[in-house]
C-alpha cells in the first residue's frame, strides 16, 4: 500500500483534505449560496417568496440597522481586548509555570463549559442582581450609589460576552507559548535581555500565532452574539445586529431581510479579518 | 418522532416553490453525499444519514389541497402527539399505580387519559413563541401535508389568523367535545377569533396586566399610566411581544384593540417611543427573574407568573389596569393535515371534566376555562395531607389570577385579530421601540 | 565585558523581590479561574434551594430533595442531556479527525488551491452563529432533509472543523521535520514515523483541538436551535425551561456533570502521577 501511495504522492495532500474539504463544502458553501439567493428575493410566509434580484434590500439594511451594526462592532472590539488582556496572563502562566498541572490548569479553565452556557449566564442575572450579594452588599456599605446597575447595560453584555469566549482565546494561547522552546528565552537572558525584555522581544512574537487566533476566535463571535444581549439586558441600546437578526428571521419570518444583514455582516467580517492578516503578515492564514 | 413525517416530498415541494430558488435536485444531492466517502470512523456517513433522515425517492401521492371543510371526527386511533408551550401540564405522577398502567411516569393528567382510553400521548413542549412555531408548521399546511402535530395550542390571535389561512381542521364541538359544551364558563364559548368554536377549544387563559413591587414603588399601582411614570426610570418593564404592549398602550389612550385603526396604532406607538428612555428592558419570560431580583419596580406581567412568584414574596401584587388588560387564551387546536383528530378531540374532552380541569390548573396556575373546578380545588385542599399542600391548594382556589371576578374580566380585552400587512407595520412600528 | 559582569547581570535581582513577583502570575490564575467558577457555585448553590413556588430565583431553604428526584423528575431533561453527549461525542471524533488531517495536508505538503481551501476553513469561523444555524436550515429544508440529532451532528461537525484546524495549525506550524526524518533515516518507513514520532509529538495539539471542539459542541446553542427539529439537546431544553423558570433540577444536573467532569480530572491526575513515579522509580520502564 505504502508503495502505491509513494508513487502517488502528490495525491496525498489532496487525500487528507478531501473528507473534510467536502464536508465543508456541502454543509457550508451550498446552504450559503441558498441563503444569498433568499437576502435577493422579495415576499412574505404566507404569500411565498419570489426571486426578484432585489438588490436594493442590501442599502436598505445598512442604512436601517447601521447603529446595531456599529455597535456589535464596537462590543466585538472590547471583548477582544478584554479576553486578551485576561487571557494571555493566564496562558502564559499555565504554560510556562503549570508544569505538571497544566493539563489540569487547562482543564479547569473550560470545565466550567460543561454546563449549559444558559445556566451559566442566568447565575450571573443572579449574581449581578441590582440587590444582590454583590451589589447589594457594596449599596449597603455605600460603596455604590443606590441606582447603581450592571445587568441592562453595555457593561453586562460586554462581561457576559467576555466571560463565554476566555477559553476560547486562553486555548490557543497557550498551544502557541507551550511549544516556544524554552532555550530560546535562555539565550535572550544570556545575551543580557532583563525579563520584561526577553519576553518582549521572544516569547510575545513566538506566541503571535496563537494571538492571532485567539482574537479571532473572541472577535468574530462576539460580533455575532445575541444570547447576552437578550438575557443580560432587554434595552435598545445594547441591542447587536445577532439580535436584529434573530427578531427578523424567526419573529417577522421576513427571510431576505435577514439574510441581507447576515451576508453584509459575514462580508464585513471577512474583509476585516483579512485586512488584520495582511497587518499580521507572514502569519498562518495565508501561509 | 421522525416517523411521523412521511410526507417529506410534499413539504420540500413546497420550500422550494416558496423560496422560488434553484433547487437541489435529490438525485444531484445523494450523488454529493456518496462521493462523500468519509474517512472518519462515525456510523454517520451521509447515506445513512440521509436514509435515516427518511427521504423516500419514491415519494407519495400529492394529497391535494383540501377541499371545502369537512369535520372531522370518528374513532380513535390510538395516539396523540401533542405540541404546547412549556410547563402547561402537571409533570409528576404521584399515583404509582395509574402511571404504571399507563407505561409512563410523566403526568398524572396524561397517564391517566392513556390508562381509560388507550391512547398514547406524545407531549412535546415545542412551542416557546407562536410566530417562531408558525414558521416551522407553516410550509407542511401550505402544501395542505401533514405538519406531525395532531394537536398544538397557539394563542388566540394565531388561531385567528390560521382560521383565515384554512390551516385548522374543523369540528362540531356539541358532537365531539360534549363536556366543554357542558363545563366551560360563558366567556370562553364563540370568541371573536373562532366564532362557535369551530376550530379549538381552550387550553389555559391568562391575563397580560401589571404586576409591581410596593417595596420598590412605594405606593399602589393602578394602571398604565404608571408604567410612564419617571419616578421608576430605570425600573419599569414592557414586553417585547408587540401584541401585548401595544394593546395596552392602545387600550391606555382609550381604544379597544380590536377598532384600532393605524393612526391609533402608531400613536400608541408612539407613546412608548416616548416611554423607551425610562424602561429598563423589553422582556419575554425573564420579566419574571427581573421581578424577583428586584431589578424591576413595576412592569407588565402574566398572571399565573406572579401567582407562582408570590410564594416567594408576598409582597408581590398584580393587577389589571384600570384601562383595561388583555385576556388572552391558549387553544386546543387541530391542524390541518393530522393524522389523529379524533384522538386529539377524545383528549380536548377529557380536559374538560372538571376533576381533569382542576388537576390540570392545581399545577399551571392559570386561568381554569372550568368554573366547576374550583370548587374541586378547594375540597382538594380540604382533604390535603401536609398543612404545605392545604396552604397551596387553598391560594390558587381563591386566587384572582387563577379564578378572576367577574370585575376583572369586565375589564379585560382581547387581542386584535391582524392581517399580514397590519403584521407587518406592527412589528415594524414596535421595532422602532424595541431594536432601535 | 568580561565573564564575571556578565554574570552578575543576568543574576536575578534581590531574592526578596524575585519571590514576590513569583507569586503573581499564581495568583491571577487563581482568580481567574475562581472567577470561571463563581457562576458555577452559583449553580451548584440553587440546586439544593428548597422551593414553595416554581420559580428558582430566591434562596429559601436548603433541601436535598431534587436530588432524589432528578432522573424521575423531568424525563425530557434526561433525554435531552443523552442528545447533547451523543452529538458532542460523535462530532468532536469526526471533527477532530477530519480537521487534524486538513491541518496536516496544510503545514506539511504543497498543493494548488491553497488559498481557497484556506477561504473555505475560514469562513466558518467568520460567520455568525445565527448565519451558519439560518442557512443549513434553509438548505435542509430545500432538500427534503428532516430535521433531527442527524442534522444536529452534521452541523456541528461542520463548525467544529475549522476551530480544530486553526488551533491544530498553531501547533504544527513550528513542527520540526528534523525529527521525522531522523526517524526515517533510522529505517522507519511513513506510518510507523507517523505512528511514533509525529504523532505523539502532535497529540497535546490534537488533545486541545478535541477538547476545544467537545466544549463547543456540547455548549451549542444557535446553530443547534436551527438545525434541531423537535429533537432536543441540554441548551436547547434549558433555554425552553428558563423562560418559565429553570427548575432546580437542571442545577441539579449541572452540579452531577460538573461533578463528573471533576473526577474524570481528578483521576487523571492521579494516574499521571503513578505514572510519573512509576518512571522515576529505578528498574521500572521501557
Amino acid at each position: 500500500m505504502s508503495a502505491w501511495l509513494r508513487q502517488r504522492r502528490w495525491l496525498v495532500p489532496y487525500l487528507f483534505l478531501l473528507p473534510g474539504g467536502l464536508w465543508l463544502l456541502i454543509f457550508f458553501l451550498v446552504p450559503m449560496l441558498t441563503m444569498a439567493s433568499v437576502s435577493l428575493q422579495e415576499g412574505t410566509l404566507g404569500t411565498g417568496f419570489r426571486m426578484t434580484f432585489n438588490v436594493g434590500v442590501f442599502p436598505e439594511v445598512l442604512a436601517r440597522w447601521d447603529t446595531q451594526f456599529l455597535r456589535s462592532i464596537q462590543y466585538g472590539l472590547i471583548v477582544t481586548l478584554l479576553t486578551i488582556l485576561i487571557g494571555y496572563p493566564m496562558a502564559y502562566t499555565i504554560a510556562f509555570r503549570g508544569g505538571r498541572y497544566k493539563s489540569i490548569l487547562l482543564l479547569l479553565v473550560i470545565m466550567p463549559f460543561f454546563t449549559s452556557f444558559i445556566i451559566r449566564t442566568i447565575s450571573w442575572k443572579f449574581i449581578l442582581a441590582d440587590q444582590g450579594f454583590v451589589l447589594g452588599t457594596a449599596k449597603e456599605i455605600g460603596l455604590l450609589p443606590e441606582a447603581f446597575r450592571v445587568l441592562g447595560t453595555p457593561t453586562a453584555v460586554i462581561a457576559g460576552i467576555t466571560y463565554n469566549f476566555l477559553p476560547f482565546v486562553v486555548l490557543p494561547l497557550y498551544v502557541a507559548l507551550e511549544k516556544i522552546d524554552h532555550r530560546l528565552i535562555e539565550a535572550a537572558n544570556d545575551l543580557y535581555a532583563s525579563r520584561v525584555q526577553s519576553f518582549l522581544r521572544v516569547t510575545l512574537p513566538l506566541s503571535l500565532p496563537g494571538l492571532f487566533a485567539g482574537s479571532l476566535l473572541a472577535f468574530i463571535p462576539a460580533v455575532g452574539d445575541y444570547i447576552n444581549a437578550e438575557l443580560l439586558s432587554g434595552t435598545p441600546d445594547t441591542v447587536m445586529i445577532g439580535n436584529v437578526v434573530q427578531a427578523l428571521y424567526l419573529q417577522n419570518n421576513d427571510y431576505p431581510q435577514a439574510s441581507a444583514i447576515s451576508l453584509i455582516l459575514m462580508a464585513g467580517l471577512i474583509v476585516g479579518v483579512i485586512a488584520y492578516t495582511r497587518v499580521l503578515r507572514g502569519q498562518e492564514l495565508t501561509a | 418522532m421522525t416517523d411521523q413525517r412521511n410526507d417529506q416530498t410534499q413539504i420540500e415541494r413546497a420550500i422550494a416553490r416558496a423560496l422560488a430558488q434553484g433547487r437541489i435536485s435529490r438525485r444531484r444531492f445523494l450523488r454529493q453525499a456518496g462521493k462523500g466517502g468519509l474517512i472518519t470512523a462515525s456510523a454517520l456517513s451521509l447515506p445513512a444519514i440521509l436514509a435515516a433522515c427518511g427521504i423516500n425517492p419514491g415519494g407519495s401521492g400529492s394529497p391535494g389541497a383540501s377541499a371545502g371543510s369537512s369535520l372531522v371526527g370518528g374513532t380513535p386511533s390510538g395516539k396523540l402527539v401533542f405540541a404546547n408551550w412549556p410547563l402547561y401540564i402537571d409533570t409528576t405522577n404521584d399515583d404509582v399505580e395509574v402511571a404504571e398502567e399507563a407505561g409512563q411516569r410523566e403526568s398524572a393528567t396524561l397517564d391517566a387519559f392513556t390508562a381509560e382510553t388507550g391512547i398514547e400521548v406524545d407531549y412535546v413542549e415545542a412551542i416557546q413563541d407562536n410566530q417562531e412555531f408558525f414558521g416551522t408548521i407553516q410550509p407542511a399546511l401550505a402544501q395542505g401535508s401533514d405538519t406531525g402535530w395532531d394537536m398544538i395550542a397557539p394563542t388566540d390571535w394565531m388561531v385567528g389568523n390560521m382560521i383565515r389561512l384554512g390551516y385548522l381542521e374543523e369540528f362540531d364541538v356539541a358532537v365531539s367535545v360534549p363536556n366543554f359544551v357542558a363545563n366551560a364558563a360563558d366567556k370562553y364559548k364563540n370568541p371573536s377569533y373562532d366564532p362557535n368554536n369551530r376550530h379549538s377549544v381552550p387550553w389555559q387563559s391568562g391575563v397580560t396586566g401589571i404586576a409591581y413591587n410596593p417595596a420598590l414603588t412605594g405606593r399602589e399601582i393602578t394602571g398604565f399610566g404608571d408604567l410612564l411614570d419617571p419616578a421608576f426610570e430605570g425600573q419599569i418593564g414592557m414586553f417585547s411581544e408587540v401584541r401585548d404592549s401595544l394593546s395596552l398602550a392602545l387600550l391606555h389612550n382609550g381604544i379597544q384593540p380590536k377598532d384600532a385603526t393605524e393612526d391609533d396604532v402608531r400613536a400608541a406607538n408612539d407613546l412608548l417611543k416616548e416611554q423607551q428612555p425610562l424602561v429598563r428592558g423589553y422582556y419575554g419570560n425573564e420579566y419574571a427573574q427581573e421581578l424577583a431580583d428586584g431589578n424591576l419596580a413595576v412592569t407588565m406581567a402574566w398572571s399565573g407568573d406572579v401567582f407562582q412568584l408570590q410564594f416567594d414574596n408576598p409582597d408581590l401584587q398584580f393587577v389589571v389596569p384600570e384601562a383595561g388588560g388583555i385576556l388572552w387564551i391558549d387553544n386546543m387546536c387541530i391542524p390541518k393535515g393530522a393524522q389523529h383528530p379524533a384522538d386529539a378531540l377524545a383528549f380536548m374532552d377529557y380536559v374538560y371534566r372538571p376533576e381533569v380541569a382542576a388537576q390540570i390548573t392545581e399545577y399551571v396556575n392559570y386561568i381554569c376555562p372550568v368554573p366547576e373546578a374550583q370548587e374541586i380545588i378547594r375540597q382538594h385542599a380540604a382533604e390535603a395531607e401536609t398543612d404545605e399542600d392545604r396552604e397551596y391548594l387553598e391560594a390558587v382556589a381563591e386566587s384572582p389570577l387563577v379564578f378572576p371576578t367577574e370585575e376583572m374580566l369586565a375589564n379585560l380585552h382581547s387581542y386584535k385579530v391582524l392581517s399580514e400587512e397590519e403584521e407587518r407595520l406592527w412589528n415594524e412600528l414596535f421595532q422602532e421601540v424595541t431594536l432601535g | 565585558m568580561d565573564a564575571a559582569a556578565a554574570l552578575t547581570r543576568a543574576a536575578p535581582r534581590s531574592p526578596r523581590r524575585f519571590h514576590a513577583g513569583r507569586w503573581v502570575l499564581p495568583v491571577y490564575t487563581a482568580l481567574v479561574v475562581a472567577y470561571l467558577f463563581l457562576p458555577i457555585v452559583v449553580m451548584i448553590a440553587f440546586g439544593f434551594n428548597d422551593l414553595r413556588g416554581r420559580f428558582n430565583f430566591t434562596w429559601q431553604g436548603f433541601t436535598l430533595e431534587h436530588y432524589a428526584t432528578v432522573f424521575t423528575s423531568q424525563p425530557r431533561m434526561n433525554a435531552a442531556l443523552l442528545n447533547s453527549f451523543i452529538v458532542a461525542v460523535v462530532s468532536t471524533v469526526a471533527a477532530t479527525t477530519l480537521g487534524t488531517l486538513i491541518g496536516l495536508a496544510l503545514t506539511r505538503y504543497e498543493f494548488r488551491g491553497r488559498g481557497p481551501l484556506n477561504l473555505l476553513i475560514f469562513l466558518p469561523i467568520a460567520t455568525p452563529e445565527i448565519v451558519l444555524g439560518a442557512s443549513l436550515l434553509a438548505m435542509f429544508v430545500s432538500a427534503g432533509v428532516e430535521r433531527g440529532l442527524p442534522t444536529i451532528i452534521i452541523a456541528h461537525i461542520m463548525f467544529n472543523i475549522s476551530y480544530v484546524v486553526v488551533t491544530v495549525r498553531a501547533r504544527l506550524a513550528g513542527f520540526n521535520r528534523a525529527y521525522e526524518e531522523a526517524a526515517m533515516d533510522l529505517g522507519a518507513d511513513e506510518w510507523t514515523t507517523f505512528r511514533k514520532v509525529t504523532f505523539p509529538l502532535i497529540a497535546p495539539g490534537i488533545l486541545a483541538a478535541g477538547l476545544l471542539a467537545f466544549a463547543l459542541s456540547i455548549d451549542d446553542f444557535v446553530i443547534t436551535q436551527f438545525t434541531a427539529g423537535p429533537d432536543q439537546t441540554f441548551p436547547l431544553w434549558v433555554y425552553g425551561a428558563s423562560r418559565i423558570g429553570v427548575p432546580p433540577q437542571v442545577n441539579v444536573m449541572g452540579t452531577l456533570i460538573f461533578g463528573v467532569a471533576l473526577l474524570g480530572v481528578a483521576g487523571w491526575i492521579l494516574l499521571q502521577r503513578r505514572q510519573a513515579s512509576l518512571l522515576a522509580t529505578p528498574g521500572v520502564g521501557p
